[in-house]
């Protein structure tokens, strides 16, 4: 077995010590619970196996979400109201009526805080829990996980559907854990990830032999090349094309038309029910892209209309409401939120005052972030923002902060350490405390 | 100037010190406390209604902050102490930022003074001269403990130290500590060459302290020095104590060169003509004979469409097409850059007739074509200074609006021209942004900003044009830039080799801005000859140039060289048979086989891109048609080979040539020839398919070594 090979570093240990442990032979579906905890034991009783992240890309308003502040003057306000949810005393905007029937099983945090207002850098600190550094790229939490938990599984560790943002890929880690796009988009009736299945004539016979005679070819350049002789991601894509039940785990065609409904027939909920069946199947990591929520502008058409004239609203609220209650309930139904940890937020808030585009520009001082499930308390809300959702008013909780807890969440030890190129060691997560209240 | 000579005479007399002067003493206080950072007073609104300018920019709002607003109720000259701007950072009220001034420390001491003195602004001096050392730059042993020192002068004024003043922040903290307690000292945790920069005022400056990698020196004597390149390689590799790998072999480094400076494989007949050639000056030889190919105008005209953001607007080819025909004549032509970068900045007229006037069009309006500017031509991020000045660099909001404010009259329709309207507004000042070079000064208002901006960025004397350039050329030859990205050159992102970029870029203005010849000077150098394979000492290097570093090939150099192989070639949409990849400089030109290569969209930056394409590229090798449907063609090389009657060692042979651009070892060709004849006679076309796919995925394949 290939993963006999150990890449040289200074620390002397070996990068690929995890392909040893699961090398044991490709086990199938369902595998990573042999693989929790081998980053050592967390501060705190794990209980998520997996992680939905529902990126919402480009900073949502948190006052068009979670955070409304119904009595400051109308250019704070903004064009919605809130309304009442199954948490007794908590409120959320009139556009998640779904939602607001999930709350028992969801904490909202209103006191995020970061002061990294650009896209760019935004996304960096959120998806990494890092602030960008110049002499390091920091990996995402799905190239953590993937890296901490991956190994020999059939399906991918690290999902994003459609794609992912390349400003939070692998960093350091390489692009073994990037995520692995699905490309398509699973509200088309014919999505279908793409080189799933066998070129015509090519037999399974010949797939096999194919890879011996690749790993001949790079068993030479090994004596003159420092990397690891197997290529990890090509592993990764043959142990998936040889298997029939993982490339089932991406048919939607296999669900039925009501839990199709469910979720909206848009891109965001089938992307969501998407993420269920691969997290059902033992994937540990999937991210799920929604764009478009960079509104400066225009405010009731994107956020609640769609397109000039909706008469049901299909903008960006409705739709993120029915996926993100959908993928919640449906979750819980099956028995896999306890074991599922659903993370909604994006890099940033919006601006208290509404600009005089009647948009929002970007505000990272206090935002909104919404989870649940993989142990976390639900029916409750963490931290709180000032009178006009400026600031934090009390329990402030930085990107690292979260950053932290989501690790914990997910057994991965926030002071496990990583490993540069260069063999220098980056912990899990530095500088963040858990919120305690959340677990 | 007065009264600095004044205070100079007072100081020399012994005089009670003369009360501190806000922008050059109090300023620096705040800033090392931290209260005008980007975090606290110096975010863009502000903090608590208290805003003072990012790391003091700013000093006449700053004073006007803490003195005139709110009614003056931040100072209190009467009972000093009792002040805002005191009480609150010394924890004596309620400060939401805590404590970060202690009561009786240097900077409270200063404050004080200068509240009791009636808080007199004093003679705004500008910084001339701001400098910092390591007591030592080479440390031995672990946490080895190293005193810093800073130093600046002011207009006039004599140098003084103002290591108190100056923030020291290490790239890497883990690496380098940095130690203010009394004496300022950095402890270096790790091995490596290490940057900490000193930021003391407006000033931003790095400074390296290195500990060796090895407790030995090592013995470099015998590695010639061909050029200034080699030199400061060298220099650097010496004070690491890293060996450096031996030169690469002919095919290695044929193949390499063939890569880097063309995007094609050699040919067979070429590699072996290439190794049998005794002449010693071979391989300067063909250097310049592939500086010269056809082949390189077309590579490098995509590599320079990356850097300008080349791509086709709505329903507008014929732009794009005007556009890259001109970059290709001009780099068959060996136009200097510097004129090219004039051209391009100034260009007019008929964007389908006119290729430069085209660089206009690719940006929407005038503060996305700064943006453009300052990456492509100065390798500068400015897109923060939109908001507020760059955190981390010398870009002010006036420099950002200025500099769109030099395109801001630029109607980019079809046919570019001046129009007679067009501002920015710039938020700081809600009026029209004055047309500025960035970190400079404004320009002449009824002169033509655009040839303005032009003559300044293509002097001589410019400090960035030339840097980022050769930066640029610099990693397109070894995989890395001597400063990454290479569309971030700053104080605050230093090079890995500062003196060698600051040659290099020299070099490139005395040989009149030539990009072949820095190319040609980096070919002929040993660092760029090295051979990947480490030598011990050298395993962990990826960035000191000891070994050469291995590259995934770019997604269309990876296209055309599978089909080179096969010797069937892609078919485009909508461009002619034949049509080689490189040679696709519309990104948005179909190609669905490119993208799940990890293409480039191009929507933003792609000069970093240069990872293959990840999973969906390994699947796409195993299932897609890119590969499987060339291998088994019929009219494909191999199946013309095999037609042909060719044995197998013929076939195995000519494949690795092809696609290594070396024949295979005697143990290779004899390890397939057994495999090939186990497959039998009916298995033989099968198995040569397989071969051939292996080979076409393999990293000796798929990779520039």
């Amino acid at each position: 077995m290939s993963a006999t090979h150990v890449r040289r570093r200074c620390d002397g240990i070996p990068r690929r010590d995890v392909l040893r442990v699961g090398g044991l032979t490709a086990l199938g579906l369902g595998l990573p619970d042999l693989f929790r905890r081998r980053a050592g034991a967390a501060d705190t009783p794990a209980k998520a196996k997996s992680c939905i992240l529902l990126w919402l890309d480009g900073g949502p308003s948190h006052l068009e979400t979670f955070d409304l502040k119904p009595d400051v003057p109308a250019d704070v306000r903004g064009p919605f109201r809130p309304i009442k949810t199954k948490t007794p005393g908590v409120e959320i905007c009139e556009l998640l009526p779904h939602t607001a029937k999930v709350t028992d099983r969801l904490a909202i945090i209103r006191s995020m805080t970061s002061p990294l207002g650009e896209h760019g850098i935004a996304n960096h600190y959120l998806l990494t829990g890092y602030k960008p550094s110049p002499v390091l790229d920091y990996p995402s939490y799905g190239a953590v996980v993937s890296h901490v938990r991956g190994g020999k599984h059939v399906l991918p560790p690290n999902v994003a559907i459609p794609e992912f943002r390349a400003t939070a890929g692998s960093g350091f880690l390489g692009t073994a854990h990037e995520p692995f796009a699905v490309g398509g988009d699973p509200a088309k009736p014919d999505f279908r990830v793409r080189d799933l299945n066998e070129f015509p004539g090519i037999t399974a016979d010949r797939l096999h032999r194919r890879r011996e005679f690749l790993a001949e070819f790079d068993a030479a350049q090994a004596r003159v090349d420092t990397a690891a002789p197997a290529d990890p991601t090509f592993e990764q894509a043959y142990r998936l094309v040889t298997s029939t039940t993982a490339k089932k785990a991406f048919d939607l065609s296999d669900e039925k038309d009501a839990v199709r409904a469910r979720y909206g027939p848009r891109t965001i909920g089938q992307s969501c029910l998407l993420a269920r069946r691969l997290v059902e199947r033992g994937v540990p990591f999937v991210t799920v892209l929604n764009t478009g929520w960079d509104t400066h502008g225009d405010l009731v058409l994107r956020l609640r209309d769609g397109y000039t004239g909706a008469k049901v609203g299909v903008g960006l609220v409705p739709n993120f409401d029915l996926a993100f209650s959908a993928l919640v309930e449906d979750l819980a139904e099956r028995g896999l939120l306890d074991d599922t940890l659903v993370v909604a937020m994006g890099e940033f808030g919006r601006t208290p005052k509404l600009n005089t585009a009647g948009g929002r520009d970007h505000w990272p001082r206090v935002f909104s972030v919404a989870v649940a499930g993989g142990g976390v308390k639900g029916g409750q809300v963490i931290g709180s923002s000032d009178r006009v959702g400026e600031s934090p008013r009390d329990e402030p909780v930085t990107p690292a902060d979260l950053a932290r807890t989501i690790y914990t969440l997910l057994g991965i030890d926030p002071k496990h350490e990583l490993h540069t190129t260069d063999g220098r060691p980056v912990q899990v997560n530095q500088g963040g405390r858990v919120i305690a209240k959340l677990i | 100037m007065i009264e600095t000579s004044l205070l100079l005479v007072s100081l020399l007399a012994g005089a009670p010190r003369p009360a501190p002067q806000f922008d050059t003493e109090i300023v620096p206080v705040l800033t090392k406390a931290g209260c005008n950072a980007g975090a606290c007073h110096g975010a863009a609104a502000g903090r608590g209604g208290f805003h003072l300018s990012l790391f003091g920019g700013d000093p006449t709002g700053d004073y006007d902050a803490i003195v005139h607003a709110l009614e003056g109720r931040r100072v209190n000259p009467v009972t000093p102490a009792d002040s805002l701007i005191f009480a609150k950072p010394t924890g004596g009220m309620r400060h939401g930022g805590d404590t970060v001034l202690v009561e009786d420390g240097p900077g409270a001491k200063r404050l004080l003074a200068w509240i009791a003195a009636g808080t007199p602004r004093g003679t705004p001096r500008r910084v001339t001269h701001f400098a910092v050392a390591p007591s030592r730059d080479v440390v031995d042993g672990e946490n080895a403990k190293v005193t810093l020192r800073a130093v600046a002068r002011f207009a006039d004024g004599p140098e003084i130290d103002v290591t108190a003043w100056t923030v020291f922040t290490s790239a890497d903290p883990s690496a380098v500590s940095i130690d203010e307690g009394g004496t300022t000292t950095a402890t270096v945790r790790r091995r490596g060459q290490h940057v900490v920069t000193a930021r003391f005022l407006d000033r931003v400056e790095p400074l390296r302290v290195t500990r060796p990698l090895g407790d030995t020196p090592v013995d470099l004597a015998a590695e010639p020095t061909t050029n200034l390149i080699d030199e400061e390689i060298i220099r650097t590799l010496k004070v690491l104590r890293m060996p450096v790998s031996p030169q690469a072999d002919d095919a290695t480094f044929l193949r390499r060169l063939r890569l880097d400076l063309t995007g094609t494989l050699p040919t067979p007949a070429e590699a072996k003509a290439f190794a049998k050639d005794c002449a010693t000056d071979k391989r300067e030889k063909l250097v310049d004979r592939l500086l010269k190919s056809d082949d390189y105008a077309d590579y490098w005209t995509l590599r320079l469409s990356r850097m300008l953001n080349v791509h086709s607007l709505p329903n507008d080819k014929d732009g794009t097409r005007a556009y890259t025909k001109w970059l290709h004549a001009g780099l068959r032509d060996g136009t200097p850059l510097d004129k090219w970068a004039r051209q391009l900045l100034t260009a007019t007229g008929d964007s389908h007739t006119v290729g430069p006037a085209n660089f206009a069009r690719m940006s929407s309006d005038a503060r996305g074509q700064a943006e453009l500017v300052s990456r492509a031509f100065l390798g500068a991020r400015m897109q923060c200074a939109n908001c507020h000045n760059h955190p981390l660099d010398r870009w002010t909001q006036d420099d950002y609006h200025g500099l769109a404010a030099v395109f801001a009259r630029l109607d980019r329709s079809r046919v570019v021209k001046v129009s007679a309207r067009g501002a920015v507004t710039n938020p700081r000042t809600g009026e029209p942004a004055i047309p500025r070079i960035p970190g400079t000064a404004d320009l002449d208002r009824a002169a033509d900003p655009m040839a303005g901006f032009a003559e300044w960025l293509t002097k001589k004397e410019n400090p960035y044009f030339a840097r980022a350039q050769v930066n640029r050329l610099w990693r397109a030859m070894f995989g890395r830039g001597l400063v990454e990205p290479v569309d971030d050159l700053r104080a605050t992102n230093p090079a890995s080799h500062p003196k060698l970029l600051d040659r290099l870029a020299e070099d490139f203005v005395r040989h009149g801005y030539d990009l072949r010849h820095t190319l040609r000077l980096i070919a002929r150098s040993r660092a760029y000859g090295r051979v990947e394979t480490p030598v011990p000492g050298n395993e962990t290097d990826d960035r000191f140039y000891a070994r050469a570093y291995r590259r995934a090939l770019e997604p269309e150099v990876l296209a055309d060289a599978i089909a080179a192989v096969t010797g069937v070639s892609q078919t485009y949409a909508g461009l002619p048979a034949g049509t080689r990849a490189i040679t696709i400089y519309d990104p948005l030109s179909p190609a669905p086989s490119l993208d799940v290569l990890g293409r480039c969209s191009r929507v933003a930056s792609c000069e970093e891109n240069a990872e293959g394409g990840g999973l969906p590229a390994k699947l796409h090798m195993l299932n897609g048609d890119l590969l499987n449907a060339k291998i088994a063609d019929k009219d494909g090389r191999l199946a013309k080979r095999v037609a042909a009657g060719k044995t197998d060692s013929e076939i195995v042979t000519e494949f690795y040539l092809l696609g290594f651009g070396r024949p295979p070892t005697d143990k290779e060709l004899a390890n397939w020839l057994t495999r090939i004849e186990k497959a039998g006679r009916d298995g033989r076309k099968a198995c040569l398919e397989d071969f051939v796919w292996g080979l076409l995925n393999s990293r000796e394949f798929a990779t520039n070594h």
